[in-house]
């Protein structure tokens, strides 16, 4: 907005033209980005709405259907599972990773030397997380032959198939979306930067514990950059596809215990020609990601403390 | 980045959606399949799924028939398995449908009924049928039209491994007489004899196959005549008690590794790495096979087979109903399926040619393995076919995989599974 004002003061005092010139230049600039706007997401995005309330099969015309997509969401059991492990894939996986990334940010604050290193390596895996490659290279970790195995076999105990064992397989993504902490790690890290030393060292001479100060000075200083990271994170992990779609194989098995809310969309949409349905199912993830984010904010008013 | 193929996933989604909704308002239709073969220059997209090797032979047929036509170039589009079919249903929903489509069974009706296919009875001024098996054409009919023209068979059977036995010394079983009771017995002695290292029998329980064999010996078949599901749940049920006692007794591997393998390429299985003495599998893919194991494999008739066995096309060949050259797309589906010079190319790749004499003219050139699948295919005594999968049913198999990891890992009662799959399957063709 300021870039824009102030390029406007200089065109103005220049030579003085009427506003709306400046204007419809500034509107044609920005037709290429409109058009893509309106063409590719817009529209596509207004389409899956009114898809929504028919029966689309890709092949012939759609058929509206009223709330039919709705009701069958209800007696839906694979919908209700799909619901199940992407709940429980955010609740343990989000918590986790931003300890981690906490944790991890607060050690390298403490401005050990190799800093830049130790910095880039942490953030690489958040960089790879979600490619196809690890994914790919996750399998062959856990797998029944894989190198997790062999090395519990070094230290004498027997593994398992972990991605092949449905009691385990969806711990596998957890651990893979933990392991992507670097991303929120840096912000953290950035924000630890940002709180005066002066508390600490306050602190310090009132004989506080290291505990009691991070409760007390460390994450009420963070808690916008926690906040934010919280918000942000929950929002990736009910995105997550590509793990779990490689990892199983497009399956979301084994028994569908990695059944990603956005896999069993696919599935629906490309394996079952179930357009339809599939587009009703992504409106209803994206009012429960609005839910989610709703709920967030407003629990923010209890605890996030902004210092201005 | 984190969530990198999920938006473009959502991004071709859009496309899809927004190309659909244009194709329901112009649903512009296809060209006149009898008209002649036009003498100006035809561009035709022509696309299968397939491994490297098919893909060489397939570019050569192509330069085969272009050569001799001139004014028509063919542009090759291929893929592996999974990819194939989400590709074919956006450019298909796209209205940009390749010419010339390869499918399976299990899609044929889905594109059939609707209305993606072009009834093939329309373009027989360019494409002959007379020296295809009538059996084997049937096969390719939905509703009483020839959507599609299969181009080879095969047949369900189970692959030894010879070496090994020999190796444990245990007598080949003779697949004329044998029973499931057999093979369970026989593949209890291998697992024994080798500790361990090498299991009995490879499971199974992951393809269409097997379910319709075994709906057969039982009297019963996977669907009726109108498309429902027909497989009683008991018999179903009883499929999976005998996966689930394979493994429980160390006759089969671990369900872990067995879920491993289902996923992986062929290459991997237990067949192809020699660490399963049986398994089963469509008997032309004994060269591929043998190939990876580097031991001596030999095809054995399924037990208890009688006439339950059947001949499944490997593949068809199909023409898209929005196809602006018809008439040429059909000249190249005859050139693939009647010249014996299409034929010395593509060998049994696509499954052993359904039209005899260019099957009798190959015969003779075939490697021992291909000449092995040949001789089972002719010496196998077999029913009349199954029914087409219904329109709905194309995902059988992933449902199929899905309850039997639940019977695997014991979270569900094979009875439970089998009612719950049948459950389900109807619901798909329910819903289509």
């Amino acid at each position: 907005m300021s870039a824009l004002g102030e390029l406007h003061r200089l065109g103005s005092t220049k030579t003085g033209p009427p506003r709306s010139r400046d204007n419809k230049a500034a509107f044609l600039f920005l037709l290429p980005w409109f058009a893509g706007l309106l063409l590719i997401t817009a529209g596509p995005v207004a389409a899956s709405f009114v898809l929504g309330f028919t029966d689309y099969n890709l092949l012939q015309p759609p058929e509206f259907n009223g709330l039919d997509n709705v009701e069958r969401m209800i007696g839906d059991e694979r919908l209700h599972q799909a619901l199940g492990v992407t709940f429980k894939y955010v609740l343990i996986s989000v918590p986790l990773q931003l300890a981690a990334a906490l944790g991890l940010a607060m050690l390298l604050d403490k401005g050990l030397r190799g800093l830049a290193f130790y910095r880039s390596a942490f953030y690489l895996p958040s960089l790879l997380g979600s490619s196809v490659a690890i994914a790919v290279l996750w399998r062959q970790i856990f797998g029944a032959e894989g190198l997790f195995n062999q090395v519990l076999a070094m230290v004498g105990v027997s593994g398992r198939g972990w991605i092949s064992d449905p009691d385990t397989a969806l711990s596998t993504l957890i651990v893979l979306n933990v392991w992507t902490f670097g991303a929120p790690m840096v912000i953290f890290l950035a924000g630890l930067r940002q709180i005066p030393v002066m508390y600490y060292e306050a602190a310090d001479v009132d004989g506080a514990s290291k505990w009691r100060q991070f409760v007390r000075i460390t994450v009420p200083l963070l808690s916008p950059i926690i906040f934010f990271n919280l918000v942000l994170q929950i929002i990736h992990a009910f995105q997550s596809f590509t793990q779990a779609f490689v990892v199983s194989g497009g399956t979301g098995g084994p028994s569908d215990s990695t059944l990603f809310y956005t896999l069993y969309l696919y599935q629906r949409g490309f394996n079952n020609f179930d357009m339809g349905y599939a587009s009703a199912l992504a409106w209803l993830l994206l009012l429960i990601i609005a839910a989610f984010t709703a709920v967030n904010f407003w629990a923010a008013k209890h605890w996030v403390f902004y210092d201005d | 980045m984190h969530h990198a193929m999920s938006r473009r996933s959502l991004l071709s989604l859009g496309i899809g959606l927004s190309a659909g909704a244009a194709l329901a308002a112009c649903g512009g239709g296809g060209g006149d399949a009898g008209a002649d073969l036009s003498t100006d220059p035809v561009e035709l997209r022509f696309t299968w799924w397939g491994s490297d090797a098919r893909h060489q032979r397939t570019q050569q047929v192509i330069d085969l028939f272009t050569k001799s036509h001139s004014n028509i170039t063919i542009k090759g589009e291929f893929k592996e398995w999974n990819g194939y079919w989400d590709s074919l249903a956006t450019t298909v929903a796209a209205g940009d449908a390749p010419d010339i489509i390869q499918m399976d069974e299990l899609y044929l009706a889905s594109y059939a009924e609707r209305g993606a296919l072009l009834d093939l009875g329309a373009a027989s001024k360019h494409l002959t049928t007379t020296d295809i098996d009538a059996a084997a054409l049937d096969t390719g009919k939905v509703d009483g039209k020839q959507y599609a023209i299969p181009t080879g068979l095969a047949a369900y059977s189970i692959v030894a491994n010879i070496d090994l036995l020999n190796q444990y010394k245990i007598a080949v079983p003779d697949d004329t007489t044998w029973t499931w009771d057999d093979l369970k017995a026989i593949g209890a002695e291998v697992s024994k004899a080798s500790g361990g290292k090498v299991t009995g029998v490879q499971s199974w329980g992951f393809d269409a196959g097997g379910i319709n064999i075994w709906a057969r010996q039982a009297g019963a078949s996977l669907y009726d005549d109108a498309g429902k599901v027909a497989i009683p749940p008991t018999v179903l049920a009883a499929y999976w008690q005998y996966l689930l006692d394979l493994a429980k007794q160390g006759i089969a591997p671990s369900p872990s590794v067995t879920i491993e393998r289902a996923g992986a390429p062929l290459d991997q299985s237990g067949t192809a790495t020699n660490t399963s003495a049986f398994g089963t599998w469509w008997n032309t893919q004994l060269t591929s096979l043998s190939a990876a194991s580097g031991q001596n494999l030999k095809l054995l008739r399924l037990p208890g087979a009688a006439e339950s066995s059947y001949y499944k096309p490997s593949m068809f060949w199909s023409v898209s109903s929005k196809s602006k050259h018809p008439a040429e797309a059909a000249a190249f589906v005859s050139f693939l399926l009647n010249t014996t010079e299409a034929g010395d190319v593509l060998q049994t790749d696509r499954g052993v040619p359904t039209n005899a004499t260019v099957r009798a003219a190959i015969t003779p050139k075939l490697a021992e393995t291909d000449k092995a699948a040949a001789e089972f295919l002719d010496t196998l005594k077999v029913g009349a076919s199954p029914r087409v999968t219904p329109n709905g049913a194309s995902d059988i198999e992933k449902i199929l995989k899905r309850h039997t990891e639940d019977v695997l890992f014991e979270r569900q009662t094979p009875q439970a599974s089998a009612e719950a799959f049948i459950k389900e399957l109807q619901a798909e063709i329910d819903a289509a």
